[in-house]
């Protein structure tokens, strides 16, 4: 856990971090975020001393940072950046050893760390344990950095804008194993970005700052719902109600499907499409493989009525947001889509109702005080 | 190397210079000159002189044009460096035999040198030998393979008589232990100024990328340290350092004193600091940011940081730097003699003195040979200290590791 007690820092003219008090939680992911020059990296560095505050306390698991020796600190606070900053002169495995190196440990227990930590960041580990940094992509060298950051399984890991060098798509895919990592380790994280839909995705807890001031520290849905200023609604942005849905998975708002084997009868179909329109077809492994739509039926001729589709580009899986079934749909123009398991089989599904009653859900929620001040 | 992709030209413009260059040399110039002793002029003979060896060399001649104009970029380089090589061995050959046949009816004292001709094809020569050097690819065979191949041509046609009888050869039989203990000479002040301007370096240029005003203090004395002739160097150091030994018998004893090595060694020292000082400065400073803040943040001390991260990154510079100041002072070194140093700077000031210019070549090409091998010896170093992970990348920029890993 990590506490920040009224921490002040100046440099010479400016206050870059004023007054900051904040409490990170065992096993949470606390995200700053802010324009730039709000002190969000500043706050980040003086957890682990690389920049020293004015005045304030900074304790980390009930210990002062400053009463601590600046490289035992840093050696248990893992620590990624952006520009990650692999030592081009060592291969992967050598990168990754540097702190364990540096706590003394048997070089046997070192290399089997290496390659354990690879396969844990999705590099396999005969291809890239005796490669060097330039002979990497942005999104590999940046998976050696947390690695490295993870090498002696610190409590803590900071992490300075770790994904912000890297191309959209490789972003959100860091993203998301940023996500499965952090649910496999309970790590303690603080995470500087300066982007406001990584920081809703990852979050536990956002602070937002301005002019090294603290504005709102909160749960992502309570600073989309609730921003506790004009600012905080401001930078949010309009589309909050949009961005509110990254936070929700498609399972907390799934209903029954109903289904029918692709080869049975007619009649049956019909039947299971009770009041409704459509009926999902499935294939006999259960996995989505058309679907009926009872107003096209026209002489009995069901055949024509049913539309084939391929499923993977249908269906949405169970982990999958809002916003993933909501991109889809449009995509794809639907009012509907089927969620599946992880075998692919037909849970459930979405519907645009669905998702426009959680958005205006989110609507309703907005704070007397941001319209209050945006009046 | 003008075409040495599939580029369209037919011939190799570099080799045809070289060739042309040699045809004149062998053509128009007299190859040696015959004296009546060391010191009068002389009068020139052709490389007809020099009987069934001028042949050698016409035939040798005729290949460099042919490598010039050979059907593929392979073959062309293949045979420039043959022409090249061929032609030094082939010039060395044929100075020896005109030497003898010249000198057959003269009384000892008439003396035979090697003329102009001979030195414009050695030109030509040298530039064949580059015409193909971008074919051959490898340091060793591109750089050393070179230097070796000519000491061993030259070494050859000493051994097998005909080039003693040369004016150069005679110079150097006659003083032939006073040139071996010039040449250690040469090679301990350069190598012991070399090793202190090292130590004081690389520290200073330490300081310097730590500390701004250190830095703004070191790169200006050493630079204007570089602007002092050395003449006038050596001149300032030794009083002072005439003076200190006189006043200190123990210092006076290790060979601190106005005349001898000490000052030609701290004058040689005091020039290596600028290219040692300031690529180590520069070498430090150029180490990705980015790493140090990593190297920080993840605990490594100063200390750590300075070993593990910025000297091996930065080593490549501090070599290179190392390499310009072993080729500068080799140089100089020769001046040192004014001071009273003994190295092959002695030959050269004696020649001078006696108009006798094969005893100023005696000392000359020595110390040419010597700068040329401190440089590829201090190159092949650079690279030997150059990481792997950081030589992997600029030498082959093309393969990513994750096309390396698909294929």
């Amino acid at each position: 856990m990590i506490r920040l007690e009224n921490v002040t820092k100046r440099f010479s003219e400016k206050t870059a971090v004023d007054g900051l008090t904040l409490e990170v939680p065992e096993g949470e992911v606390c995200v700053l975020i802010g324009p730039s020059g709000c002190g969000k990296t500043t706050t980040l560095r003086m957890v682990n001393r690389l920049i020293e505050p004015t005045s304030g306390r900074i304790l980390v698991n009930g210990r002062d940072v400053m009463s601590m020796r600046p490289e035992e600190l840093r050696r248990g606070l893992g620590y990624v950046i952006q520009s990650i900053g692999l030592f081009p002169h060592l291969t992967v495995a050598e990168n990754i050893g540097v702190v364990p190196r540096l706590l003394g440990w048997e070089k046997p227990r070192i290399a089997d760390r290496a390659r354990e930590l690879l396969s844990l960041v999705g590099l396999e580990p005969d291809s890239y344990l005796r490669a060097y940094p330039r002979q990497l992509s942005g999104g590999e060298a940046q998976r050696v950095g947390v690695a490295r950051a993870l090498a002696a399984d610190p409590p803590v890991l900071l992490m300075d804008e770790p994904f912000g060098a890297v191309d959209p798509l490789n972003r959100e895919r860091l993203q998301a194993e940023f996500g499965r990592i952090q649910r496999e380790l309970h790590k303690t994280v603080v995470f500087v970005t300066h982007d406001i839909d990584e920081a809703i995705r990852l979050a536990d807890r956002v602070a937002i700052m301005r002019d090294g001031r603290l504005q709102q520290y909160d749960t992502p849905e309570n600073v989309l719902n609730r921003p506790a200023n004009k600012f905080v609604h401001d930078f949010v942005g309009a589309d909050r109600a949009l961005k509110r849905l990254v936070r929700i998975k498609v399972t907390e708002v799934m209903r029954p499907a109903p289904q029918a084997a692709i080869d049975d009868a007619p009649e049956a179909m019909r039947e299971r499409a009770g009041a409704g329109r459509f009926v999902y077809l499935t294939d006999d492994e259960g996995r989505l493989a058309g679907w009926l739509d009872t107003d096209d039926i026209r002489d009995d001729a069901v055949a024509d009525a049913i539309t084939t589709v391929d499923r993977l580009q249908a269906t949405v899986a169970r982990d999958a947001s809002l916003r993933d079934a909501l991109s889809r749909m449009l995509g794809l123009g639907f009012r509907s889509i089927a969620v599946t398991d992880d075998e692919g089989r037909i849970m459930g599904e979405v519907t645009f109702a669905a998702i426009e009653a959680v958005m205006s859900e989110a609507e309703e929620h907005r704070g007397p005080t941001a319209d209050g001040e945006g009046a | 190397m003008t075409d040495s992709t599939a580029s369209p030209t037919r011939f190799d413009r570099v080799a045809l210079t070289g060739a042309l260059v040699t045809l004149v040399g062998a053509a128009v110039l007299p190859f040696v000159e015959l004296r009546a002793n060391r010191l009068v002029p002389g009068s020139g003979h052709s490389l007809a002189a020099a009987g069934p060896w001028a042949f050698v060399v016409w035939g040798v001649i005729a290949l460099a044009f042919v490598s010039a104009v050979g059907p593929s970029a392979k073959a062309r380089s293949a045979a420039s460096t043959a022409g090249a090589y061929g032609l030094v061995a082939a010039i060395a050959w044929a100075l020896g035999a005109a030497a003898e046949g010249l000198l057959a009816d003269m009384s000892p004292v008439a003396r035979v040198s090697v003329g102009g001709g001979a030195w414009v094809m050695l030109v030509g020569a040298a530039i064949l030998g580059f015409a193909g050097a971008e074919e051959r690819s490898r340091f060793v065979v591109r750089r050393a393979g070179p230097v070796v191949l000519l000491v061993v041509a030259v070494a050859g046609a000493l051994v097998s008589g005909g080039l003693d009888r040369i004016s150069l050869a005679r110079e150097f039989a006659v003083r032939q232990e006073q040139f071996v203990s010039l040449i250690l000479g040469h090679l301990a002040i350069t190598g012991a100024s070399l090793a202190a301007g090292a130590a004081i370096g690389v520290p200073l240029g330490l300081l310097a990328a730590r500390n701004r005003r250190v830095r703004g203090v070191a790169l200006a004395v050493t630079g204007v340290i570089e602007t002092i002739p050395s003449l006038a160097l050596l001149g300032l150091l030794v009083v002072p350092l005439a003076a200190l030994g006189a006043a200190v018998p123990w210092l006076r004893d290790l060979g601190v004193r106005g005349i001898g090595p000490a000052p030609g060694f701290i004058a040689l020292a005091l020039y290596s600091l600028l290219p040692v000082v300031r690529n180590t400065y520069v070498g430090l400073t150029s180490v990705d940011a980015a790493a140090i803040d990593a190297g920080r943040g993840m605990g490594m001390s100063r200390r750590q940081l300075l070993f593990r991260v910025e000297l091996p990154l930065a080593a490549p510079l501090v070599m290179e730097g190392l390499r310009v100041a072993a080729v500068l002072l080799t140089g100089i070194a020769t001046l040192t003699v004014f001071a009273g140093a003994r190295t092959l700077g002695i030959l050269i000031f004696e020649g001078l003195g006696q108009f006798a210019p094969d005893l100023i070549l005696l000392g000359a090409l020595p110390t040419i040979a010597l700068a040329v091998i401190a440089d590829i010896g201090m190159s092949a170093l650079a690279r030997a200290v150059t990481p792997r992970g950081v030589r992997v990348a600029v030498q082959t920029p093309a393969p990513t590791f994750a096309e390396e890993a698909a294929a």
